[in-house]
């Protein structure tokens, strides 16, 4: 049926499937940035470090004016149902992913701070694991966003047990060592631990507000209802 | 979709036919006590045809035939014993265009119980009217003069005033803020929030922003076109307005409330 408002309509829509690719594009670089870190942790790259903080420049900027864009698209455009649900939940997931961003930095700025880590070979291989997953799960998060798939948010849920794991084995092997290591150190690596768990729940937040999108309800919501039913 | 309460009017497999022509059909709802119930729809979906239904102005239309049954408080509505005139009594209705009579302001209160042999207080009730339209503070000294006169949101307040008057149930509204300006509408709007803690109110709207800001329950309608390009309405979704709004269980009412189609 033709329609008088059909072109700005369609503009509408092109302005919600763009703000999807740039959100999408956002993650990406955050996950650039994050794999950045773990090769600066991992390797004692100071100048790696040093680019991580100048690239959240760039990430900090494209989500500001990405936050704006959605805040005008609901100004101008008083979205309802499945449009109301995907910038509502676009909100939540840019700032996921900007928080993610900041985590990475954290990470750099603490081995900028001591000017590079020793680290033994168990907590090396953890942290390697650590940002390996969660990396994996930050990646796994964006493919969902990309394809609006509804089902990974459940998935990626139970995949994070794997990282939950992993940083109470690397709290344990610090305990083990803190004594040879140093307080300050202990804690520092403790943070760096916190903080790739706190990437990898971003990571599923962000798969959780996928299945909001496209079903109305979170994950947990949908389970609780087939539960009952 | 069924409440606890009982509703006001019941309607089940509802069709209204204009000569050969069949406009809707398959309509099943119901309509809750001091409850705002929207129907929304593309033109020719046929829900100012339903809403002519519940008082029967259809009967006016000499072509037209219901099927289906329309019951109200429980009591069929086109049974052989319902006085229409009654039912349009117990059922005020605001239209598109504010149509006061060419009268006074007073008297366009007064014309229908008089007709309608009221025995109390004429001036009483002009003035009770009015306050629960919100009008009575813009005109009670200037009763006298012709209500035309008064702006276009001012005259649609009248024609509530008018329509409660006659003390109804029901007050059906038919797009009764298309003419008006944004704060006119505003006004409508808040007046209807508060009419409904008196009475069960049934608007047709195109304005889903509307919908969506007063009503408790939305009714969608859409237009089938068969070969030949015969057009019939019929009911897709009714729902919480929340519901409607934010989570609509049926495509079509998707596409029609985000504007990607209609």
């Amino acid at each position: 049926m033709q329609h008088p408002h059909d072109e700005t309509r369609h503009r509408y829509s092109e302005s919600l499937d763009a703000t999807l690719r740039s959100t999408v594009e956002l993650g990406a670089l955050v996950l650039e940035n994050f794999r950045r870190t773990t090769e600066a942790l991992l390797e004692n790259r100071l100048d790696l470090a040093q680019h991580v903080i100048a690239a959240d420049d760039e990430i900090d900027a494209k989500y500001a004016a990405l936050e704006h864009r959605v805040f005008e698209v609901m100004a101008r455009q008083q979205p309802v149902a499945g449009d109301l649900r995907f910038l509502v939940a676009m909100t939540r997931i840019l700032y996921e992913i900007e928080r993610s961003g900041d985590l990475a930095v954290n990470c750099a700025k603490g081995l900028i701070r001591r000017e590079g880590y020793s680290l033994t070979a168990n907590i090396q291989s953890l942290l390697a694991r650590m940002s390996r997953k969660a990396a994996d799960l930050f990646s796994r998060g964006l493919d969902a966003l990309a394809d609006l798939d509804a089902e990974a948010g459940a998935r990626l849920d139970e995949a994070d047990d794997a990282v939950d794991d992993l940083v109470g084995e690397l709290y344990s092997a610090i305990a083990q060592r803190s004594g040879d290591m140093g307080f300050d150190l202990a804690v520092e690596l403790s943070r760096v631990g916190r903080y790739m768990e706190r990437i990898a729940d971003h990571a599923v937040n962000i798969a959780e507000h996928v299945t909001f999108i496209v079903t109305g309800s979170f994950p947990e919501e949908t389970a609780a209802t087939k539960d009952e039913g | 979709m069924s409440k606890s309460t009982e509703p006001v009017f019941d309607i089940d497999d509802l069709s209204v036919t204009y000569g050969d022509f069949r406009a809707v059909e398959g309509i099943t709802l119901d309509i809750q006590p001091n409850e705002i119930t929207a129907f929304i729809g593309p033109s020719g979906c046929g829900k100012t045809t339903v809403l002519r239904c519940f008082n029967r102005m259809n009967d006016l239309i000499e072509s037209a035939s219901v099927e289906g049954s329309i019951r109200y408080h429980g009591v069929d509505l086109y049974g052989p014993r319902i006085d229409p005139v009654e039912v349009r009594r117990r059922m005020g209705m605001v239209f598109q265009k504010p149509n006061p009579f060419p009268k006074t302001i007073y008297d366009n209160i007064a014309f229908g119980p008089r007709v309608a042999g009221h025995k109390g207080d004429l001036d009483d009730l002009v003035e009770e009217s009015l306050t629960r339209a919100a009008l009575w503070e813009e005109v009670r000294g200037k009763l006298a003069e012709p209500a035309l006169a008064l702006s276009g949101g001012q005259q649609q307040r009248l024609c509530i005033a008018r329509a409660i008057a006659t003390r109804p149930d029901v007050v059906l509204m038919d797009e009764p803020c298309s003419s008006l300006d944004p704060i006119a509408t505003l006004k409508i709007e808040e007046l209807m929030l508060e009419l409904k803690k008196d009475y069960t109110i049934v608007i047709v709207t195109h304005n889903m922003q509307q919908a969506a800001r007063v009503s408790d329950r939305t009714a969608f309608f859409t237009v089938d076109v068969r070969d030949g390009g015969v057009r019939t309405g019929r009911l897709v979704e009714f729902d919480d307005t929340g519901v409607i709004f934010t989570n609509p269980s049926v495509q079509s009412t998707e596409d029609y409330i985000t504007g990607r189609f209609g």
